[in-house]
């Protein structure tokens, strides 16, 4: 509850504990509680845990860390307590305070770094792949570092996506300038993401930039690795803070990057300089801004795609706190049927599920999602978040893909990967 | 009569007088304690819980200051497990004479405190919510001390050398025979007998009741009485206690003890240590005071407050009780009044209550003519719980964690399980509520023991296996004695806690309903309502989370409806029904979660106490301006039959009519009016005589079937309680409601329950459970269970969250959704802007920014002050939270609530007044804006049992009339 960094006006959030009426509202959301008991549940951790905590304190916690951040918790509040970051705080507390063996410490590092490793492989992804796939290497990286051998690891899906923009022609931007903030993900296993948001943008008129760009720190958060963390949005914030002076609009296909930019990092780290807060402000989820453009009248031209697609928005996504935009804009296509997964958490949580000792909780948690997925019986799924795409995936074997490969399909530009699949029957 | 002989009477058990009592014991003597009501329950429980350095008295009064640290020394020595060392602080604040610097500091030099100036960077960078205008900041050895665990120690230290205490032991007069007060009749009010204690010494350890007692024998003496009021805040913003570098003052210190943070004190002279109030001006004082402490105190939570009365001895009533000195005073009678055998100890500090009663046992030793040193300052207390040195704030967490207890929480706000309290009651002998919360501190936090009190209740009735009256009128009393702490300062959020408390216990609980009387002799004395009309100045409420947001586009629709309860769901259906593209907007889930899942329609006539037999009936007595009457009988008929069928449709029938009132039980075996209860209830129905078995389920504390049934019982029912022992439920640590839910649809499960319920033996024709049989498939769950144990199975609400609520709920988002509706949750709305040209916006709140859905009308469903949608600030101002639209007139803020806690509240009735149509008669931004349910003027629905049928008739019009208005838009 404290840094004095905060402006006036900006409420820390261990302060919005205060809101709470212990409605229990919380207790029925949580899909963490239910599938272990090893995590009492928000109320507990959150607005009652909150107030037996204090910085100048030993950190009296240690269920706190089963909390996978989901935020179920959050939006189903009636008071606007923020739980989930009461709880990452109260992780992060326990990590500086050593509640973490040397070992969780390292693999939790190791996980909250995606750009690094996936830059680490990028010269061999061939062999990167092959090691990820193979049960001994997996089973290895679970005696080494407790991550579980059968949580859904990414795999290289070609060459690293900026040298594919990098050797592009630059492409004029009537509509103007759009900066595109890429998700490591992006960069390295789901390249086609990538390829079809800069082919959209570029089809809607726009000039697009894509900036230099750390990992947007999300998964140091959910590990309790602030110090680090606050570097990576620093260096983000250093990145892209030009762009925001010169009014363009940062746009990702992440919906936990454009959240940690917008609002985890600045409420996490109280870090609410004038820099952070314009980048903030202009930081748009693909989604987001494309439905502003459909307000304007400027998303024209949807060509009809006659299918039914089974759709999760995630909770990162539901955490914008803007309703579901995807779900708006992909109504704007023709024939299309979007189906609403109605369930809450996939289970991965970032980060959360590659451990050994939560792998579980994660498949307990994500079988609603499975099952309306495999009732559901499209060739394809679409979710917003990569680590939740990955984990649908594990969980049902249906390749899942980005809404925005959606509206990119329906406006005629170019689609790769298991929607271009899916759609060849169609033409 | 009984009669009791003693060697040494003391009378008083707070601080002083079990000091008196643990040392006479420990000096061998044959000592007995009598208390008129529990132990701490007069001063010692009624104080900030500082442990004075002694840094406060130093320029004032050096002779109590040296008394301080001499004591601070010792008590830290022989009771560290009921101290948190949090160090105090002495600040210079810009209100605060640096002249005063000097003074302080010889003060401190000359009684022995050790004191150190550190620079003011580094006292923000300990405590960076202090006021960064502080100029300097002297660090001395304050603490926090828990007075109630401390005294409990003492007490069990004096028992454990032989001594005798008798709490809710009422001395009603002393005996004085010639020359000499040789004991006290008193009453033992638990019993309800007369008590004769004879004694060859009488000590009189009663604080500002010392000049009463001695009155009784013909002595006279002045103990002012000197009233603090203190100020509780929600969590601990400070971790050191802060005292203003200053004289002493009123409002000059910040005491963080255990969860909370306390702002002290006042210092009023009042005539009666009984009675007394708490007066507005106070906790305004308090709260500005505390400001030039801590910027921005004053919009945090205020818990509650409360006043102690400290008692000021001196020979001559002074003018200031400030004036008085606040070092203790012993009088020996024979000396000053000749008479023998009667010593009265007063005054003095919480802190030194050991050497007060050193003193008088020396004095005690001198008039028994024995010679024998006190040795209380050499051994430690004795405490069963914790030998680790200080308590700690994260104390309490860090044991459940480490033992994973948190299954067993009774008080989940300070984290007091199960274990705790059934030690409070056996080994405490507890009697009341307050008794458990003095020994275990429970009921003190947020919600103001919402939840923990129903539990206590039960236990209290499960251990003491005593009348269930008794554990009625404990429930009650303690009610009663939590609304007088919160009553000087119910706004904000705890506005809409007490609100939520009064859905729980008024309606959902009916606890006003159970048999037994309101009040019994056991009741903590000490209330009068505030008198004083001067008004709190407005606190900050609403801070927005993100200074200027941007706005960016997000859903148009015909209709927009702001609030996912009950109002809200039912309006966006039917306008879905009729035609209109409709989206609702919601911060977060609505009351629907926290009540019955029934649908009360109209339970209760103001001015009566019997519950309606035939709402139908009772409609024409409403007045004209309650919602029933502005949208007609017609309109409450339709959405009544509408949500039957569509409840009927889903597969979750509910049973009943306008036409009769089922009357069903509730989770503590009041009856409770309902209109239509789902077919999973009904059979419970209390209008049927026939016998019945009440089935909790062991692990999960929101039933206690044996409490239910004894009340039934008294209510004519024959009823039995029993709870089982189901495996699947003893493997999880922790279980709720809904997790329950899911193992009930579940056959094993079912199986499980069965085979449990077969080994106990009881059976009878109906079989109560709590109402967690099944989520989604509960009729289905029910007849199951129904079929195999050959009775006919019904469930009873419990404390929220509620399942039969969350079956409603589900079914009205689906039939929204199957209309092609959209419900976003998460999505507060901040304001409407009707400035553009083509409709009317809700604007909302996003990460970073703010969005836009553009409709042709609204409907605001944001349930006053339940749901959120009315906030009451300090000042006494009530507003609509998201238009600003005026709210009904309901008087200044000490107009809005009775006295007692069960009476006619008159805020609860507060919301926006409409015309027929439901348009807000003033202040609407927007033609098109309607509102509907509980932000509705005119009734107040918990009190009345109106709460589900109001949102439902108010949703059927409002949704109705935003579809016609917006669709005729359209198609113009």
């Amino acid at each position: 509850m404290t840094q004095a960094s905060r402006p006036i006006g900006v409420v820390p959030v261990e302060a919005t504990l205060d809101n709470c009426i212990k409605c229990n509202i919380c207790v029925t959301a949580c899909p963490v509680a239910p599938v272990t008991d090893l995590f009492p549940g928000p109320k507990y951790e959150g607005p009652q845990a909150g107030r037996f905590r204090h910085d100048s304190q030993p950190s009296p916690d240690r269920s706190v860390d089963y909390c996978s951040g989901c935020r179920m918790c959050n939006e189903v509040c009636p008071t606007g307590v923020r739980i989930a970051e009461i709880n990452a705080r109260a992780r992060a507390a326990m990590v500086a305070d050593g509640a973490f063996g040397r070992r969780a410490r390292l693999r939790n590092n190791l996980l909250a770094r995606p750009l690094i490793l996936g830059d680490l492989g990028a010269p061999a992804p061939g062999l990167v792949n092959w090691l990820f796939s193979f049960a001994p290497t997996r089973w290895m990286a679970e005696k080494l570092f407790a991550i579980d051998r059968r949580a859904p690891l990414p795999l290289y899906d070609g060459p690293r996506f900026r040298r594919w923009f990098a050797s592009r022609p630059a492409v004029g931007g009537k509509a103007g300038t759009i900066v595109y903030f890429t998700a490591c993900s992006t960069e390295h296993y789901e390249t086609r993401v990538g390829r079809a948001t800069v082919r959209l943008l570029e089809h809607l008129g726009f000039q697009v930039i894509v900036p230099e760009a750390r990992c947007c720190g999300l998964p140091l958060l959910s590990n309790g690795e602030f110090p680090a963390a606050r570097r990576y949005h620093r260096a983000n914030v250093d990145s892209l803070i030009a762009h925001a002076r010169a009014g363009r609009a940062i746009v990702g296909t992440s919906t936990s990057c454009t959240l940690t930019l917008k609002e985890e990092a600045p409420d996490l780290l109280d870090v609410h300089d004038d820099d952070s807060s314009l980048v903030a402000a202009h930081t748009f989820d693909i989604h987001e801004f494309l439905l502003g453009l459909a307000a304007e009248g400027a998303l024209t031209g949807m060509q009809p795609l006659p299918m039914r697609l089974p759709y999760h928005p995630p909770c990162q996504y539901r955490a914008h706190r803007l309703g579901i935009p995807a779900t708006e804009v992909m109504r704007l296509v023709p024939d299309l049927e979007v189906v609403e997964s109605g369930v809450g958490c996939c289970g991965i949580a970032g980060t959360y599920a590659y451990k050994t000792e939560k792998y579980q909780i994660g498949m307990d948690v994500g079988r609603p999602l499975f099952e309306f997925v495999a009732r559901e019986g499209a060739p394809v799924v679409a979710c917003d978040s990569e680590t939740c795409r990955w984990q649908i995936t594990h969980g049902t074997g249906v390749p899942a893909i980005h809404p925005v490969e959606i509206v990119a399909a329906a406006l005629g530009v170019e689609v790769e990967g298991p929607l271009a699949d899916a759609l060849r029957p169609l033409y | 009569m009984r009669k009791h002989e003693t060697e040494v009477l003391v009378v008083g058990g707070g601080a002083t007088g079990t000091g008196v009592l643990r040392d006479l014991a420990m000096r061998g003597f044959d000592a007995t304690l009598v208390e008129q009501r529990d132990l701490t329950h007069g001063t010692t429980g009624r104080f900030h819980g500082l442990l004075h350095s002694g840094g406060r008295y130093v320029v004032k009064d050096p002779e109590a200051a040296v008394e301080c640290i001499e004591e601070n020394r010792v008590l830290r020595r022989i009771m560290p497990h009921c101290i948190e060392d949090t160090s105090g602080f002495f600040v210079v604040t810009p209100w605060d004479d640096e002249d005063f610097i000097p003074d302080f500091l010889a003060g401190c030099r000359a009684a022995g405190i050790p004191t150190a100036e550190i620079p003011v960077a580094e006292a923000l960078r300990r405590e960076p919510l202090l006021n960064p205008g502080i100029s300097h900041c002297f660090e001395v050895p304050d603490a926090s001390a828990d007075a109630f665990l401390a005294t409990q120690a003492t007490v069990e230290s004096a028992r454990q050398h032989g001594a005798t205490a008798f709490p809710y032991h009422e001395v009603r007069t002393l005996i004085r025979s010639g020359d000499r007060v040789v004991g006290a009749r008193c009453r033992d009010l638990v019993g309800g007998e007369d008590v004769v204690i004879t004694a060859d010494l009488v000590i009189n350890a009663t604080g500002a009741w010392a000049g009463r007692i001695a009155a009784s024998v013909g002595i006279d003496f002045v103990v002012q009485a000197g009233k603090g009021t203190m100020v509780a805040i929600n969590h601990r913003m400070l971790n050191t206690v802060v005292n203003r570098c200053k004289m002493p003052a009123d409002g000059d210190i910040i005491v963080p003890i255990r969860t909370v943070a306390v702002i002290g004190t006042t210092d009023e002279g009042v005539p009666d240590p009984e009675r007394f109030s708490v007066e507005p001006w106070e906790v305004q004082l308090m709260l500005e005071e505390g400001e030039k402490l801590v910027p921005g105190i004053s919009g945090m939570r205020v818990l509650r407050a409360w006043a102690g009365v400290r008692p000021l001895y001196q020979e001559e009533a002074a003018e200031d009780t400030r004036d008085v000195t606040r070092a203790y005073a012993l009088l020996d009678h024979a000396a000053r009044d000749g008479v023998e055998g009667f010593l009265t100890i007063t005054g003095g500090k919480w802190g030194t209550f050991r050497q007060m009663a050193e003193v008088t046992v020396d004095s005690a030793c001198r008039k028994l003519g024995v010679d024998r040193a006190c040795r209380t300052h050499l051994e430690e207390l004795p405490d069963r719980r914790n030998r680790e040195g200080y308590h700690w704030l994260g104390e309490r967490l860090a044991r459940i964690e480490k033992e994973e207890d948190y299954g067993d929480l009774v008080c989940e706000c300070e984290l007091a399980t199960r274990a705790d309290v059934v030690r409070a009651i056996h080994e405490g002998d507890a009697r009341t509520i307050d008794d458990v919360r003095r020994d275990v501190r429970l009921g003190m936090g947020p919600c103001q023991g919402g939840w923990c009190l129903p539990r206590v209740a039960g236990l209290l009735h499960e251990v003491r296996r005593s009348p269930v009256v008794d554990a009625n009128v404990a429930l009650r009393e303690f009610l009663q004695e939590r609304w007088k702490g919160l009553l000087p300062v119910v706004w904000g959020r705890q506005l809409h806690q007490a609100r939520l408390d009064d859905l729980i216990f008024r309606s959902l609980l009916h606890v006003g309903a159970l048999p037994g009387p309101a009040s019994s002799p056991l009741g903590p004395v000490m209330y009068e309502r505030p008198t004083d009309e001067t008004t709190v100045e407005a606190a900050p409420t609403r801070t927005p989370h993100h200074a200027t947001e941007p706005v960016v586009a997000g859903v148009d629709r015909d209709v927009v409806v702001v609030g996912g309860g009950l109002g809200g769901l039912s309006a966006a259906w039917h306008a879905t029904l009729a035609g209109a593209s409709t989206v609702v907007v919601t911060k977060g889930l609505g009351s629907l979660i926290w009540h019955t899942g029934c649908v009360d329609v109209l339970g209760y006539l103001a001015g009566f106490d019997e519950p309606v037999e035939s709402p139908a009936a009772a409609l024409d007595r409403l007045p004209a301006d309650h919602p029933y009457a502005i949208v007609g009988r017609d309109a409450l008929s339709r959405a009544i039959a509408g949500f039957r069928t569509l409840t009927e449709d889903g597969g979750y029938p509910l049973e009943g009519s306008l036409e009769s009132n089922h009357l069903l039980p509730t989770a503590l075996g009041a009856a409770r009016p309902t209109c239509l209860a789902p077919s999973t209830m009904t059979a419970g129905d209390l209008r049927r005589r026939d016998p019945m078995l009440i089935v909790g389920l062991e692990g999960f504390s929101d039933l206690y079937p044996r409490m239910v049934a004894h009340n039934l019982n008294a209510l004519g029912i024959p009823a039995r309680g029993v709870s089982i022992d189901v495996p699947t439920v003893r493997r999880r640590r922790f279980v709720t409601a809904t997790i329950l839910a899911s193992f009930f649809e579940r056959e094993a499960f079912r199986s499980e329950v069965i085979d449990a319920l077969a080994r106990t033996g009881e059976n009878a024709s109906r079989i109560g459970f709590p109402a967690v049989l099944g989520l989604d498939r509960a009729p289905e769950v029910v007849a199951d269970l129904s079929q195999r144990l050959g009775a006919e199975v019904f469930e009873i609400p419990t404390l929220p969250p509620s399942v039969p609520g969350i079956r409603l709920q589900n079914i009205l988002r689906r039939a929204i959704g199957a209309r092609g509706g959209k419900v976003l949750d998460n999505v507060e709305a901040v304001g409407i802007d009707a400035a553009g040209q083509s409709g009317i916006s809700v604007i909302t709140e996003a990460a970073a920014r703010r969005q836009r859905f553009r409709g042709h009308s609204v409907v605001l469903a944001t349930g006053g002050i339940l749901g959120g949608g009315i906030f009451g600030s300090s000042d006494g101002r009530l507003s609509e939270t998201v238009a600003g639209i005026e709210v009904s007139d309901v008087g200044s803020r000490l107009d809005w609530f009775g006295r007692r806690v069960g009476e006619y509240h008159p805020v609860f009735q507060a919301g926006v007044e409409t015309s027929s149509d439901l348009r807000p008669r003033a202040g609407s931004p927007h033609p098109n804006v309607f509102v509907a349910g509980g932000l509705l003027a005119g009734a107040d629905p918990i009190r009345e049992g109106s709460l589900e049928g109001i949102a439902l008739a108010t949703g059927y019009a409002a949704g109705a009339a935003a579809a016609s208005v917006a669709t005729s838009r359209v198609a113009s």
